[in-house]
């Protein structure tokens, strides 16, 4: 089971109402009604979709320390096409075929075009890495991919409780109450009430 | 006379260092045998002095270390803090810090209910209905309002899923410096 294996749908569907792709105590992935989506399928299997429309990303990548609370959430309007791979049965029935108005709505001229736009992101998120020869199943939980304003990749992993993100300047780890946050200038470990806070130029603080 | 005493001032004085030479001898004898009892280099033993001198320059380093460490780390019953080194002081504009901006936080901490909402957050998150309980003499207007200065100026959290507000780092620090900076200035004025 290979990464390249992964194909695209020629079907392009919307959002028939606001659908929470994913939510946990520490973020929600969510788009709006009429959001237009492409399904990634593997064989006859599908295994996610790629969203373009209005969206919204919401994550707490705060860590509670005894020194205080540090790091701040990440709050972004997602316009761009992002994907999601993820087990679809939850959002399957949330998405209707997409008719001509919808794909004009966001400013396509015809299916090729959102195709076409779905398939570079694919293309930027998948093929040619290193470690694409691994499959992917509802055991990995769920992975988004989002462009940013670097025009680089920002990667959302979630299962369960537990996430990890990495954006522009941020990494967030965290595992129920196990977090680690790199953001710049500043390196935080928490585990519990035990907490490492390394500072650039300034302090480490260690908690017991 | 005098030539007399000189000659037997300076037979005593050969005389001494014969038995020093004799001495020194003797001991070089016995360092000889030890060493070659041991099979390992010439060992002479010169008296307490470099024990004298190691246990003075240790002494000194311990004193350095010592001195260093008291002005960088703190040892507490909650953990151990680590301080970098004291930065000569700067002018406020040399060091990048705006009056503006000083401005901005001390006028964030001055006002009372912004105090009772930082020390309710210092016991950890809360949700605005749980300040609003614990408050209950601050309108949820002014509550909203408050809270959105102290965010403003970086000293509380919201968290977006949650919505829970936290105390953060600059904000802990700057509610126990306000604290402090009372007392000390209340005590000043007693005394």
């Amino acid at each position: 089971m290979m990464w390249r294996n992964y194909q695209l749908d020629n079907t392009v569907l919307k959002a028939t109402e606001a659908i929470k792709l994913w939510q946990t105590e520490k973020g929600i992935v969510e788009v709006s009604k009429d959001t237009l989506a492409i399904l990634i399928k593997l064989g006859v299997q599908r295994r996610g979709y790629i969203f373009h429309g209005h969206g919204r990303l919401l994550l707490d990548t705060i860590v509670e320390t005894d020194e205080g609370a540090i790091g701040k959430p990440v709050e972004k309007e997602v316009n761009e096409p992002f994907l999601m791979m993820e087990d679809t049965e939850k959002v399957q029935p949330h998405l209707n075929p997409a008719s001509k108005e919808d794909l004009t709505r966001m400013g396509y001229e015809n299916l090729q075009e959102f195709v076409a736009k779905a398939e570079d992101l694919f293309d930027r998120v998948f093929r040619g890495r290193v470690h694409s020869h691994r499959g992917f199943d509802e055991s990995d939980g769920l992975i988004f991919a989002f462009q940013n304003e670097a025009n680089r990749l920002d990667i959302l992993i979630g299962k369960g409780s537990k996430m990890v993100y990495k954006g522009v300047g941020i990494v967030f780890v965290s595992n129920e109450d196990k977090v680690v946050l790199k953001s710049p200038g500043e390196v935080v470990c928490s585990n519990g009430g035990k907490s490492i806070i390394i500072k650039k130029g300034r302090s480490v603080i260690v908690r017991k | 006379m005098v030539k007399i005493k000189l000659s037997e001032e300076l037979k005593e004085e050969m005389k001494k260092l014969r038995e020093e030479i004799e001495n020194l001898k003797e001991q070089l004898k016995d360092a000889t045998e030890r060493k070659l009892r041991r099979g390992r280099g010439i060992y002479i033993d010169i008296g307490n002095r470099v024990h004298d001198y190691i246990e003075d320059a240790m002494e000194g380093v311990a004193e350095g270390i010592h001195g260093e460490l008291e002005k960088s780390i703190f040892i507490g019953p909650r953990g151990v803090r680590i301080f970098r080194k004291e930065e000569p002081y700067e002018k406020e504009d040399e060091v990048g810090i705006s009056f503006p901006r000083v401005a901005e936080v001390m006028s964030a901490l001055g006002q009372e209910h912004r105090l009772r909402i930082l020390n309710e957050l210092m016991s950890g998150g809360r949700y605005i209905n749980e300040l609003q309980e614990k408050l209950s003499e601050i309108t949820a207007s002014t509550l909203s309002s408050h809270l959105k200065v102290l965010e403003e100026s970086g000293l509380v959290v919201q968290e977006k899923v949650r919505g829970r507000y936290l105390i953060t780092m600059p904000g802990r620090t700057a509610y126990k410096m306000a604290r402090r900076v009372t007392r000390f200035l209340e005590r000043r004025n007693q005394e």
